[in-house]
């Protein structure tokens, strides 16, 4: 088991006149995460006049604000509450939101082709990414790495960067948490729905472009979808949204290819279930919690 | 259908209105204009809503041709405009007819230039803005900035539009430099010694040529970050932290030489240490500033910060009252 | 004196690309409406095209200097 962290006290920042930063903690922890979903969920409920947006994020979340319809100062009084409330994360407090099912194929070959016209901008040149990745975390081989991704599930911390893009920490204690660093010099290309993978974080790259995260593999459905057409794109123009639970499993080929047709005909759905665990019980045993979620999401 | 001709679509040309609004927690900025005060009050002398959609021009603006009765307004950089070849005041509301053609020729002063016209940039309104996002391809014209020989959809006035209205000299911005940019400290200014932070107020930073709507690259200083362990998540260069979010007139020193101001059409968030937010009002002077000009920040505190825009909004209301006279 | 002046600030360059030859030489006639050099702002380069014919009697502006709206880059010379 491994020791809880403990959270120094929030640090609440004016971003000028239009923003609320507040940084939980300046590493990154499931802990700090979870205090700020609680602390944002709770503020979205109160529905505040002169809140624009809400924006979690890692270890930290920031509040826009209409200072003409809402004083920042205000605000922090607020938020300040709501951290010596919901922020401590009682045991007893339950998160409700949604565990996805996310098809990744893994060793993809549109990845491989881009990974290897930039070679020179890597740590490890005679490798693949995922090859590299498995090496200096420990793995015997690149199916470890591919197992360790897969058999636990993440929770998306942040949307950013571009449009739509999830940042996802696994649900997993410190000591298991798999790192890879950044590219030594960003790439000028990377597909569309790449999977990435970059310090303690992966992500679905949302439309091609620069990128500087490791290329592990290729998901067959989108993350974002500007015309809205798929069904789960109705509401949104993006799909994952901070707190969802998302499962990356490794697809093979056939698979991959009978999802994309699905998504070309406008017929694909991502496999959603509700769900409620308890942060603290996670914490205490995650592997428990994560069979849970698995089993919710299956059922 | 009314619409109005784009002869030459200048520089950097798009619409933009005052910004889009409630999807910056899935990574999308505002947008919008860089100069709030000009585009509003652009749209206050044509009669037009506030948020009404205006034409944002950069260095070199639009050559447009109207197809119908519309008053048009001029207002942001200072540069001499015409109407079919003779000079034309800026900062007032411009009656014009069919076969009319607005132009500009070279900037004085300034960088942005915002052309309001009777009812409207009419583009179809996307998430609740006309703004363009060009980075995505979103709202807007398609999309993108203007190119030649297009058309423009424009909306129908409601007669309120009162030609001759003037904008008096002193409502007008200050566009004179060196450009004093109110910032407020904070966020993850830890990160830079005190030697750096004391610098990063002294001097005098120049705009370089990367200079755009998504953020200002600035140069003229080198800035230290304090030694530390890396914590976990945070990456190993000292100017990283762990990703978080960028409040819109953020600074981030990546290199710790070149401090970047990001502004309407910035990320997000991301995994650099940010030192202070530029006042939402002194967005309006940055986005007045072009490659090669001085910039300075000051550091303020909320109060000043509030201030600022409480002063801004009677102006606003001072111009209204001048216009309706 | 007749100038063909800059129309923007950035960076001023007399080639398409590095190891391409410049636009123009010195002595060189020009008609209205040629490109004569780039102007690099806002991530794009810009062509810098004549505003009326003549001969370059000189580049007032080195390549890769940094340049401002309404500077002169080039004097015009008889034709």
């Amino acid at each position: 088991m491994t020791e809880k962290i403990q959270l120094p006290p929030a640090r609440y920042e004016y971003g000028g006149d239009e923003f609320v930063f507040v940084e939980l903690d300046q590493a990154m922890s499931l802990e700090a995460n979870f205090a700020g979903m609680a602390v944002t969920n709770a503020l979205r409920e109160e529905a505040i006049e002169g809140v624009v947006d809400i924006c979690p994020s890692n270890a930290s979340y920031m509040v826009q604000v209409d200072p003409d319809r809402l004083d920042p100062r205000e605000l922090v009084e607020e938020l300040r509450r709501l951290e010596s409330t919901v922020g401590t994360l009682p045991d007893d407090y339950v998160l409700k939101t949604r565990v996805v099912d996310v098809p990744v194929l893994f060793n993809d070959p549109w990845t491989h082709e881009t990974l290897m016209r930039f070679r020179d901008r890597h740590q490890d040149p005679e490798a693949t990414d995922l090859e590299y990745a498995a090496r200096i975390n420990g793995f015997d081989s690149v199916q470890g790495v591919i197992d360790a991704m897969t058999s636990a599930p993440w929770i998306v911390t942040m949307l950013g960067f571009v449009p739509g893009l999830p940042f996802c920490y696994q649900l997993v204690p410190r000591d298991r948490q798999i790192q890879v660093p950044k590219y030594v010099r960003p790439r000028t290309d990377t597909p569309e729905r790449t999977f990435g993978f970059g310090g303690a974080f992966a992500v679905v790259y949302p439309v091609r472009g620069a990128g500087g995260y490791q290329m592990f593999g290729m998901a067959p459905a989108p993350v974002f979808d500007l015309s809205q057409s798929l069904p789960d794109f109705a509401d949104d123009i993006s799909f994952p949204n901070a707190n969802d639970v998302l499962r990356y499993r490794a697809i093979d080929m056939a698979e991959f290819e009978s999802t994309r047709s699905e998504v070309e005909s406008g017929t694909f759905r991502y496999r959603i279930r509700e769900v409620e665990f308890e942060p603290a019980s996670l914490l205490a045993d995650p592997d428990a919690v994560n069979r849970e979620l698995l089993e919710v999401l299956y059922r | 259908m009314s619409e109005l001709l784009v002869r030459a679509g200048g520089l950097y040309t798009t619409v933009q209105d005052t910004g889009r609004f409630g999807y910056y927690h899935m990574g999308m900025p505002p947008s919008g204009a860089m100069d709030v005060y000009s585009a509003v009050v652009a749209n206050m002398l044509v009669g037009n809503p506030d948020g009404a959609g205006v034409l944002e021009g950069t260095y070199v603006g639009p050559t447009l041709e109207f197809t119908d009765d519309r008053v048009v307004a001029v207002t942001g950089a200072d540069v001499p405009v015409t109407v079919n070849d003779e000079p034309v005041e800026p900062w007032t509301a411009i009656r014009v007819g069919p076969g009319d053609v607005l132009g500009f020729a070279m900037i004085r002063a300034g960088c942005r230039v915002y052309v309001a016209v009777s009812g409207g940039i009419d583009v179809p309104v996307y998430l609740g803005s006309r703004s363009t996002y060009t980075l995505t391809g979103i709202g807007g014209h398609q999309g993108r900035k203007l190119v030649d020989d297009e058309t423009l959809p424009l909306g129908s006035g409601d007669g309120s539009a009162r030609p001759g209205a003037v904008v008096p000299e002193e409502l007008r911005p200050e566009l004179a430099g060196p450009a004093e940019l109110r910032t407020v400290i904070g966020l993850c200014s830890y990160r830079l010694t005190e030697d750096a932070l004391a610098s990063f107020l002294g001097t005098d930073w120049k705009v370089t040529k990367d200079a755009d709507r998504v953020g200002y690259r600035l140069r003229g200083g080198k800035l230290d970050f304090t030694d530390r362990e890396q914590p976990f998540g945070a990456g190993s260069d000292p100017a990283n932290v762990v990703d978080l979010g960028y409040p819109v007139g953020s600074i981030q020193v990546p290199g710790g030489d070149e401090p970047i101001v990001l502004l309407n059409d910035a990320v997000t968030g991301g995994g650099y240490a940010t030192i202070g937010t530029v006042i939402s009002v002194d967005r309006d002077r940055i986005a007045q500033t072009k490659t090669g000009d001085v910039v300075r920040f000051t550091s303020v505190d909320l109060d000043t910060a509030l201030a600022a825009r409480r002063d801004r909004r009677e102006r606003i209301e001072r111009v209204r009252r001048e216009i309706a006279r | 004196m007749t100038t063909i002046k800059a129309q923007m600030p950035g960076v001023f360059y007399r080639r398409p690309a590095p190891e391409k030859p410049v636009y123009v030489d010195d002595g060189e006639e020009i008609s209205q409406g040629q490109t004569i050099a780039l102007i690099e702002v806002m991530k794009t380069f810009n062509e810098v095209k004549a505003d009326e014919s003549g001969t370059v009697a000189e580049f007032l502006v080195e390549d890769g200097d940094e340049v401002d709206v309404g500077q002169d880059i080039v004097r015009l010379g008889e034709v």
